[in-house]
């Protein structure tokens, strides 16, 4: 009887399923619901190019992400350089450089009279030098911007997968005759094929759903179309309805990602039979190529951009000196702190309750739960929006009480419950990862030794998975202080985070005043990274 | 009243929707005894250990310990309230805790119990010492199955549960550690289930071994009789020492082979005069003489330490173990011809 079987860890998942469940369902009814006449102007005209332009960009980005991602993953996995220990986890650091803050990096350089401009006037004096740099803005700025801010999802997925071949494969691959080249391409990279797909597919879903840098470039794609229809044309429905198209998208994109990842598993060895590979040493202009292109990928990918912002927080100091610092970081850690603990308490209740009751139906309602990920972050935040509006229209007033828009939107609870939804598979998976590495037999000796559930839970679950729920957290926090579109849309009335306030600027086309903003949002997300990159780079 | 210490009434044990064990019954009468589970691998021995510990619920028939129920059909008592220890094949020792804590976790309930053991004494005893401070992944298997035998055993429970518990500890230890296992459990009463695949183990620990062969109990009786005087074909199958050769019987104390001839002994079952039977014959029933005329062909022969075990073939084919003591004066190659002592004479005959 399922009434016998609803306790709080239904009613938890239930809950949590309820919550994910708001936006796709809102996403998908839109089609019952009329749209402004906006609606056929951007059909007629702007349609196309919103699919076309997001097409261009995925490609773009998809081809860069994979040569840079698994070109620097073999290196470092399978030769030894000068540096290639460094490498290893400084690549890694490129995940703490949003895609918008790039952007702003790579526009301030190359601009007219840019960073770039005046290291050729310090160096040659003056000159006309504004004709011959090169200009890297509108698409290919994005691609640009995009791929070297993302191309770390490929980079660790790849490297991970080379990093569990064992040599026996390699060793397989000799012994059969085969070339350093034939063996990359035979046995390495087919082997590694479900890890960089998994990547790849990662990446699409974070350029689909990617808003700093497309509206900074002033690219039409869907993601900005969905935001215009909203903010420009006031028109929640067509921005559901555009949401819809960029949900089919990735809705694919997620699919090949899960067949991809589980995928992958099976690529990962077990320990018997497991040999550690013996790295190739480089000398000469080998290592010295080596060197290169793993030095250019991080200068470019972490250095230029920390050094632009820096650059420019260090000469126009004004800015700096006006920037609310301890303001936005306090509302950047109120964001973080409150969200991950939310996060980390209901994935705990969840997936504890999953394994407790060892329920089909609560596996399925998490493995449900963990799709908020794919949904990009403008249409989760506008279909909350919507949810809310039509909650608050047709039920709230009918009772005839005060109105919960004021509570749920524009408010902290609204962000944290659409952080909830966004951030909730990297809670989850994060916490089941942790449980699948303790046996069930642990806990059935744990209760034959007298431990109630709970007490197991307190005295076996907790301290076992104690660094994992820090890892977590920390995974989390990362996310949330680059966090843009959500942040940007539901937000209190002036409160900012750091990545709202460098927004802000930039699109007031004051690129230097969000310098100092962009420096501490990588700072932060670089310490963060620095103290989980083992963590990163094993799982 | 039901006064036995333990009991299983009729109970079918399954696990994952499977039935594995069908309408088992089984009692253990006093506290201290120790009794043993024998058969092949997969057919439901963890599960009754798994369900007796109270991981899997039953749906028929009933399982009391100290005359109370602790599963039926409407009564399951959770594992963590039967006091009941199950010490589990694999490594179960908890990952993030070093050998010495895991152990004290048994530690927690024995508090009550009058005769405790000491944590110092157990670690000894199981050869712990030198990774006590180390963590499970440090060790071996044959240490964890060690450590989680000492958790086990330090909990002091009413009923331990021990699930193949030696069966990937060294042979040079191994022999030693049932020894003062039996010790210990002798000493402490504790009374216990081993389940295992090793007859001789089942054999020295048990003071009553039960065959489970095809879903069912086939023989539950103390290790001798299980040996000398197995109930089924199943049971000598399963132990695999002997065979079975067709013999008719001839007389009171008497039957006849047409490859071995006359065999005399006493019977353990009446069969009339004229009967076709199976008889059972094991290794030890034939002794080697090399001036008998009954003479075999050798096709196999083991060299097993204090014995050879040879394989001879009869006239029809027939292939029969026979053991012969190593320090025998010689020995016997493959396709050379091997003298059986006449007449034959079996202490105990078993037919079917």
């Amino acid at each position: 009887m399922l009434y016998k079987k609803f306790n709080i860890w239904y009613l938890n998942s239930f809950l949590i399923s309820a919550i994910v469940a708001i936006p796709i369902v809102t996403v998908f009814s839109s089609f019952f619901e009329s749209t402004g006449k906006y609606s056929v102007i951007i059909k007629d005209t702007f349609l196309f190019d919103y699919i076309y332009s997001s097409a261009l960009l995925l490609s773009g980005v998809l081809v860069f992400t994979f040569i840079i991602g698994v070109g620097c993953a073999y290196l470092v996995s399978f030769y030894k350089f000068p540096g290639s220990n460094f490498f290893k986890w400084a690549l890694i650091l490129s995940f703490a450089v949003p895609s918008y803050i790039y952007a702003y990096s790579l526009t301030a350089f190359f601009e007219n009279y840019g960073t770039a401009y005046s290291i050729l006037k310090n160096i040659f004096g003056d000159g006309e030098y504004n004709s011959k740099i090169p200009k890297f803005d509108e698409m290919m700025g994005a691609i640009i911007a995009i791929s070297f801010s993302l191309f770390g999802y490929v980079y660790v997925l790849t490297r991970a997968s080379f990093y569990h071949q064992s040599q026996n494969l390699i060793e397989l691959g000799k012994n059969l005759g085969f070339s350093r080249k034939k063996s990359f391409f035979k046995i390495i990279l087919p082997s590694a094929r479900p890890a960089i797909v998994a990547g790849l597919s990662l990446v699409a879903m974070e350029t689909l759903s990617d808003f700093g840098s497309v509206s900074f470039f002033g690219i039409s794609t869907l993601t900005t179309g969905i935001y215009n229809a909203w903010v420009s044309f006031d028109d929640l429905a067509l921005a559901n309805r555009l949401s819809f198209f960029l949900l089919i998208f990735i809705l694919g994109l997620f699919i090949l990602e899960n067949i991809s990842r589980r995928k992958a598993q099976y690529h990962t060895p077990v320990k018997a039979g497991f040999k550690s590979k013996s790295l190739i040493e480089l000398n000469g202009y080998k290592a010295l190529t080596a060197f290169l292109i793993c030095g250019t990928v991080f200068f470019i990918s972490f250095l230029f951009p920390v050094l632009q912002m820096m650059y420019w927080t260090i000469i126009f100091p004004k800015h700096l000196a006006d920037l609310k610092i301890i303001e936005l970081f306090l509302n950047t850690i109120l964001l973080v702190v409150l969200a991950s603990s939310v996060l980390i308490i209901f994935a705990f209740i969840s997936n504890f309750g999953n394994r407790v009751t060892k329920s089909k139906f609560l596996n399925f309602l998490t493995t449900f739960s963990v799709c908020g990920y794919a949904i990009p972050g403008v249409i989760l935040a506008v279909a909350y929006i919507s949810f809310v509006s039509w909650f608050d229209n047709n039920f709230i007033s009918f009772f005839e009480i005060k109105s919960i828009k004021s509570i749920f939107i524009g408010s902290i609870i609204g962000l944290v419950v659409v952080y909830f939804v966004r951030f909730y598979s990297l809670a989850s998976n994060g916490i089941k990862s942790g449980y699948l590495k303790i046996n069930y037999s642990i806990d059935e000796s744990s209760y034959l030794l007298g431990y109630s559930k709970l007490k197991t839970f307190l005295n076996i679950h907790v301290p076992y998975l104690k660094n994992s729920v820090l890892l977590i957290g920390i995974l989390i926090a990362i996310e949330i202080i680059k966090e843009l579109p959500i942040t940007l849309i539901l937000r209190p009335f002036n409160f900012e985070t750091f990545a709202t306030q460098a927004y802000i600027f930039a699109s007031q086309d004051l690129l230097e005043a969000a310098a100092a903003p962009s420096l501490f949002l990588i700072v932060i997300a670089s310490l963060f990274i620095l103290t989980t990159y083992r963590y990163i780079l094993k799982d | 009243m039901n006064k036995n210490f333990f009991e299983i009434e009729n109970v079918n044990f399954s696990t994952g929707g499977r039935n594995k064990v069908k309408n088992l019954s089984l009692k253990i009468e006093n506290e201290g005894d120790v009794i043993c589970l024998l058969g092949p691998s997969g057919i439901g021995k963890t599960t009754i250990l798994r369900t007796i510990a109270g991981l899997e619920k039953i749906s028929s028939g009933k399982i009391s310990l100290k005359n109370k129920i602790i599963s039926s059909s409407k009564v399951h008592v959770e594992p963590e309230n039967r006091n009941i220890s199950l010490s589990f094949q694999d490594n179960c020792l908890f990952p993030h805790y070093n050998v010495l804590d895991n152990i004290k976790f048994g530690a927690a309930r024995n508090q009550k119990s009058k005769k405790k053991l000491d944590v110092d004494e157990i670690i000894n005893f199981l050869h712990l010492n030198h990774i006590k401070d180390k963590f499970p992944h440090q060790i071996s298997a044959g240490e964890s199955q060690r450590a989680a035998l000492a958790r086990s055993l330090l909990s002091k429970p009413d009923l331990l549960l021990l699930d193949e518990p030696l069966s990937n500890v060294d042979q040079s230890f191994k022999e030693e550690i049932q020894v003062k296992l039996k010790q210990i459990l002798n000493e402490l009463k504790i009374t216990t289930i081993v389940v295992t695949h090793d007859s001789y183990e089942a054999f020295y620990l048990g003071s009553k071994c039960g065959i489970i062969l095809d879903g069912l109990l086939k023989q539950y009786d103390d290790p001798y009789n299980v040996y000398h005087f197995p109930n089924s074909i199943e049971v000598v199958n399963f132990l695999n020492r002997g065979i079975l050769i067709p013999a008719k019987v001839t007389g009171e104390n008497s039957l006849e082979s047409n490859d071995l001839g006359t065999i005399k002994g006493n019977f353990i079952k009446h069969y009339p005069k004229g009967s076709n039977v199976k008889l059972l014959l094991q290794p030890e029933d034939l002794e080697h003489d090399d001036k008998s005329n009954l003479k075999l062909e050798v096709v196999d022969r083991k060299f097993r330490g204090t014995n050879f075990i040879y394989t001879l073939k009869t006239l029809s084919n027939l292939l029969i173990p026979v053991f012969v003591h190593s320090h025998h004066i010689h020995q016997h190659e493959v396709d050379e011809k091997f003298g059986i002592k006449r007449p034959i004479y079996i202490d105990h005959i078993v037919c079917f």
